[in-house]
């Protein structure tokens, strides 16, 4: 980690970073990886709710699904989504019918992101979920509450510190991605160039702006960490006291 | 633990012979670090070494990072040359040469016949990064055709000749610029578009012993066999070109 900072003067890693690579990398990485999350929040909060309130056969099913991206290697990742969306994939080839271009685009990369980071998110929210005292939706229900009315009104508050810290983490694994995009979606600068790809590429042509660029996913990296860690640590105030607990 | 004793003296024994079958001189493989285009010809001519198949360039930031090579075979004189001038590779020997060609897929989604046809249809061309010798040949293709143009079409920039030879081969691209070479193991997946003799750059790959190579004798003397008759037609099998003249 040191290596990374102390290798060339602070001055001429942010002299690398003005280069276009570096800038264009941040931009195609904050764009896709914010799509990507909102992706991920939107139809991951609502598996994670179901996932945690039943418990079925099918639920373990679902679960296993959804935690597979997080053991695979990403270049399964990637040939899986080729095999998946490719221009003559399975999904890929009715897609590009219908008019929507994958192949080299954002969507790719989009796509190759919310594969591989999704689980992060919805892990943590299950557990999250999980973790509510079930008293507290029980007494909801009692009070008139519909089950819409006890996830937003109840679980979904109750949980939020876990929910963002599953967010973090997802993000966290989003802008490192590279195995899956670069087989996935290419590497063209300002269009699937992210940070990653775009260290990979600068590490031949000029170490200095591969090095500017691994410094900066460090300092995010950790600062997301810290995020994880103060959202645990409010999501631990939430939940316990348990209010009803002592009745 | 007397009953063990026997166990113990056979495991003793098994292990001095081991210890006697690994120390026996045996030929250590070289490892060669060598263009992604030699990939099949080097492994076809000697399958007994330890290869590393890349782009040229990235060869040669691994090596001057210190990467534990005997033998460095580039595609481009350039990488070569650089190692050289840093004292890191002895002399390089140009050992064979190529031409490029633009392959399209079988199925031919933007129905390219002509290299022209990229300025006239829309297209998804794939080629590679600008350090990479490939690439650098492609620029110098486009150039001579008067097709800088096409640049703007390019959806993805590729770290290695291979890494385009696959994205065409799978069909993701509409069209890519390689090595002839790379275009024959997956002869069956893509066609070939000939670009013209007056177009095609020199390409000129190069060989040399690695300055820090502890088998500096092995690497010298598969060199000389890359050179000689054996290994100049496994080259011309797989569709190298000989030896290029020397220009007066």
């Amino acid at each position: 980690m040191a290596a990374i900072f102390l290798r060339v003067p602070p001055g001429d890693l942010f002299a690398a970073l003005a280069t276009d690579a570096a800038l264009d990398a941040i931009l195609v990485t904050l764009e896709t990886n914010v799509i990507s999350m909102a992706l991920i929040v939107v139809f991951g909060t609502p598996a994670a709710y179901w996932v945690a309130t039943r418990s079925s056969r099918l639920r373990d099913l679902v679960v296993t699904l959804v935690e597979l991206p997080l053991v695979l290697p990403p270049a399964v990742a990637g040939i899986g989504l080729l095999a998946a969306f490719g221009r003559f994939g399975l999904l890929g080839s009715t897609m590009e019918i219908v008019g929507i271009d994958i192949a080299f685009t954002k969507i790719a990369v989009v796509l190759a992101v919310t594969f591989v980071a999704s689980p992060f998110y919805v892990r943590t929210a299950v557990s999250a979920f999980e973790g509510i005292e079930p008293t507290l939706p029980d007494a909801a229900r009692t009070l008139g509450a519909g089950p819409a009315k006890v996830f937003a009104r109840v679980a979904l508050p109750l949980a939020a510190g876990g929910l963002g810290a599953g967010a973090a983490l997802a993000f966290a694994r989003g802008i490192g991605e590279f195995g899956a995009t670069i087989m996935f979606a290419g590497s063209l600068q300002g269009v699937t160039q992210t940070l990653s790809l775009a260290i990979y590429e600068q590490f031949d042509l000029d170490f200095d702006v591969a090095l500017a660029i691994s410094a900066v996913l460090v300092a995010v990296s950790a600062g997301l960490l810290l995020i994880v860690k103060l959202f645990s640590r409010w999501r631990s105030n939430s939940t316990s006291p348990i209010p009803f607990a002592a009745s | 633990m007397r009953r063990l004793a026997p166990f113990f003296t056979a495991a003793a024994v098994a292990a001095a012979l081991a210890g006697t079958a690994t120390a026996r001189p045996q030929q250590e493989p070289l490892t060669i670090y060598a263009a992604a285009s030699l990939t099949e010809v080097f492994r076809a001519l000697d399958s007994g070494q330890r290869y590393n198949f890349g782009a040229s360039n990235a060869l040669e930031t691994q090596i001057r990072q210190g990467a534990p090579a005997d033998i460095f075979a580039s595609a481009a004189p350039l990488n070569t040359q650089n190692l050289f001038k840093a004292g890191l590779v002895e002399k390089p020997v140009t050992f064979t040469s190529n031409r490029l060609a633009l392959i399209v897929p079988k199925s031919n989604p933007a129905g390219i016949r002509s290299i022209y046809d990229l300025r006239s249809k829309p297209v998804k061309l794939v080629i590679a990064g600008p350090a990479v010798p490939v690439g650098n040949y492609t620029r110098t293709v486009l150039r001579k055709l008067g097709l800088t143009s096409v640049l703007s079409k390019v959806v993805s920039q590729e770290s290695d000749v291979k890494a385009v030879t696959g994205k065409i081969a799978l069909g993701q691209g509409d069209a890519g610029f390689v090595y002839v070479t790379d275009a024959r193991p997956v002869s069956d997946q893509v066609t070939v578009i000939r670009i013209p003799a007056w177009a095609q750059p020199r390409v000129r790959y190069e060989i040399a012993v690695v300055s820090r190579s502890s088998n500096k004798a092995g690497a010298q003397q598969w060199i000389r066999a890359l050179l000689a008759a054996k290994g100049q037609n496994a080259l011309k099998s797989a569709g190298f070109l000989p030896l290029p003249k020397p220009k007066p």
